[in-house]
């Protein structure tokens, strides 16, 4: 189990974290400068708390009263940056093969072959990094720090910088890491389809401090975390049921309440329940049901309340669930919102990720 | 082809300039790195005394170099009663002046090769297992091999051009400091000369072309993706 109890000044606030983290994968969520990275850079020794501990299953990596201050390469921590960092003079098979060759063989828990199979990198292992695609580096990446068989896996927002289509088709690499390979991950991101589909244990951090800690579906519905993931990026999340497949058109049919919705392609069985995730700002908001519009996806409800959240303006709308919806100042004023209006939330299909069944 | 002495000209200012590179690139690969990745405190300081060399006239720098490390200099007579090492008016004394003469040349290449590659390679590695210096010299190092092969390049060509300071510190005595420019110079003084002098010329050209092309190609190979 990891153990964090420490403190740290920065540029702006201290860092101030005490967390356990029992459970396989921990999503570490917070607006941008609220200490994400820092947390994962003291943990993986790039960074020097100031007091306290940092420990794994009761070994300590770093221990102000002990003294104890593991530099990174002997803490076997793994760290996956949003940015792959491939070496790029090096070919695939030679990055993945860095931290392998230099663990005596005794202490290697995967060997080369398994995890190139599982990650399926086999096509690529003479190229360099400059010829590969953004999903493939980022599986190189994600091999690279799994054969230096870490006892953690830092992943600081690792599927950032990937589009939508590749996003899904690396989660299942995810999902084989932690069922197969049992590596604890941290696991920092900004969507909860995303982390839904690793884990439900978040932890909340605002301002260097834990705002919450503990299953997402609890801390998600506390007045103090909900505004906060919402306004930055965190999605509304809806359970709904699956009408049927059509991959012809490359959408899924889906049902929510009485409302039927297309959503991308996700292959569920029909009549499975899932949850699926809509940004705020994916949603527009409209008077009335529109008329010659692209957007097919419409969602009838209620202004519940307007409430500004770091700097920006959300509206909150009753669909039978509490849907955050962001939009501008200017456009708030313009149509003159009220709390008790009814409107209608547009969404493209595009827009909706399909996330974990509903367990 | 080339008389004797000419040879012994050729020799000499080989073995000076590859001294030279071989004496400097471990410092700058020290300075570079320590300019490109270090903040403290007399940062400008520190770099500007080492591009001095390069906006000095060299006869000064040359001059600079005997009051230090003359037999009767702050650090020469040190470096003798030591080390048994004697620098004005020896060869090893016209290494230490091309080496000083080139440093900034050098130095600014390797700095610009070290900046260029991104830190946090090298703080991947570490996390993979590497200690501090196996994850410089596998990544950082490696990265800027190109940028310390033309560093070496400038070195090297800069002390066969080297005259200057050269002449200021060790003089020209013909077998122990007497390197081509310095014979070129010395020819040139001489009548018939302009033979030799000739020669000499067409030697330097050829020697310069050779190391430029022979860095380029290195380089390039190890830039391929």
């Amino acid at each position: 189990m990891l153990s964090i109890d420490v403190t740290r000044e920065l540029a702006h606030f201290t860092l101030d974290v005490q967390v356990n983290c029992p459970y396989t994968v921990t999503a570490v969520f917070g607006p941008s400068g609220s200490g994400k990275t820092s947390l994962l850079n003291l943990v993986a020794g790039l960074l020097r708390p100031d007091h306290g501990t940092v420990s794994i299953d009761g070994d300590a990596l770093f221990s102000a009263k002990h003294g104890i201050d593991l530099p990174p390469e002997r803490r076997r921590v793994g760290y996956v940056f949003q940015d792959d960092l491939l070496f790029p003079h090096l070919t695939v098979r030679q990055n993945l093969r860095y931290g392998y060759d230099l663990l005596p063989s005794g202490a290697r828990r995967f060997a080369v072959d398994r995890i190139v199979d599982l990650l399926e990198l086999g096509p690529l292992l003479e190229r360099r990094p400059g010829l590969l695609s953004g999903g493939e580096r980022q599986r190189v990446a994600l091999g690279r720090a799994i054969l230096a068989s870490p006892r953690l896996l830092l992943m600081d927002e690792p599927l950032a910088s990937l589009d939508q289509g590749l996003k899904d088709r690396i989660i299942p690499y995810l999902r084989h890491i932690r069922s197969d390979l049992a590596i604890p991950m941290l696991y920092v991101s900004h969507s909860v389809a995303e982390i839904l589909q690793l884990t439900g244990q978040v932890i909340v951090l605002r301002q260097g401090h834990v705002l919450a800690c503990g299953d997402f579906f609890d801390i998600a519905q506390r007045s103090d975390v909900l505004p906060l993931m919402e306004a930055h990026g965190f999605e509304n999340v809806l359970a709904v049921d699956i009408v049927a497949n059509d991959p012809a058109q490359g959408v899924t049919r889906i049902r929510y309440r009485d409302r039927e919705l297309k959503v991308p392609l996700c292959d569920r069985p029909p009549g499975s329940r899932v949850f699926i995730g809509i940004r705020a700002n994916d949603i527009i908001l409209c008077r009335e049901q529109p008329e010659g519009l692209s957007v097919r996806n419409a969602i009838e409800g209620r202004i519940l309340d307007l409430s500004t959240v770091g700097g920006k303006q959300l509206i909150y709308v009753d669909v039978g669930k509490r849907l955050a919806v962001e939009i501008t100042p200017e456009a708030v004023a313009e149509l003159g919102f009220q709390a008790g209006d009814p409107v209608v939330c547009l969404v493209k299909t595009h827009s909706i990720r399909v996330g974990p069944d509903v367990e | 082809m080339l008389a004797a002495e000419e040879w012994e000209v050729l020799e000499l200012s080989l073995r000076v300039a590859m001294c030279c590179v071989v004496i400097s690139l471990p410092l700058g690969v020290s300075l570079g790195w320590l300019l490109a990745r270090a903040e403290f405190r007399g940062k400008v300081l520190l770099d500007g005394l080492c591009h001095l060399p390069l906006v000095l006239p060299p006869v000064v720098t040359g001059y600079v170099l005997l009051l230090l490390f003359g037999r009767r200099g702050l650090l020469g007579g040190v470096l003798e009663r030591t080390l048994g090492l004697q620098l004005a008016f020896n060869w090893k004394g016209a290494v230490l002046a091309s080496a000083v003469v080139g440093f900034p040349l050098m130095l600014r290449a390797i700095r610009l090769a070290i900046e260029s590659v991104d830190p946090r390679l090298e703080r991947v590695a570490r996390t993979l297992g590497a200690g501090p210096v196996y994850a410089f010299c596998t990544v950082t190092l490696r990265l800027a091999a190109p940028g310390l092969i033309v560093g070496a390049l400038l070195s090297f060509a800069r002390s066969l051009g080297e005259f200057g300071a050269t002449i200021a510190f060790v003089s020209n005595i013909q077998g122990e400091t007497r390197t081509i420019p310095s014979a070129i110079f010395t020819y040139l003084n001489q009548p018939g000369g302009e033979a030799p002098a000739a020669r000499l010329v067409v030697i330097s050209v050829l020697l310069s072309l050779a190391a430029m092309v022979a860095s380029e190609t290195v380089s390039q190979r190890l830039r391929r993706p």
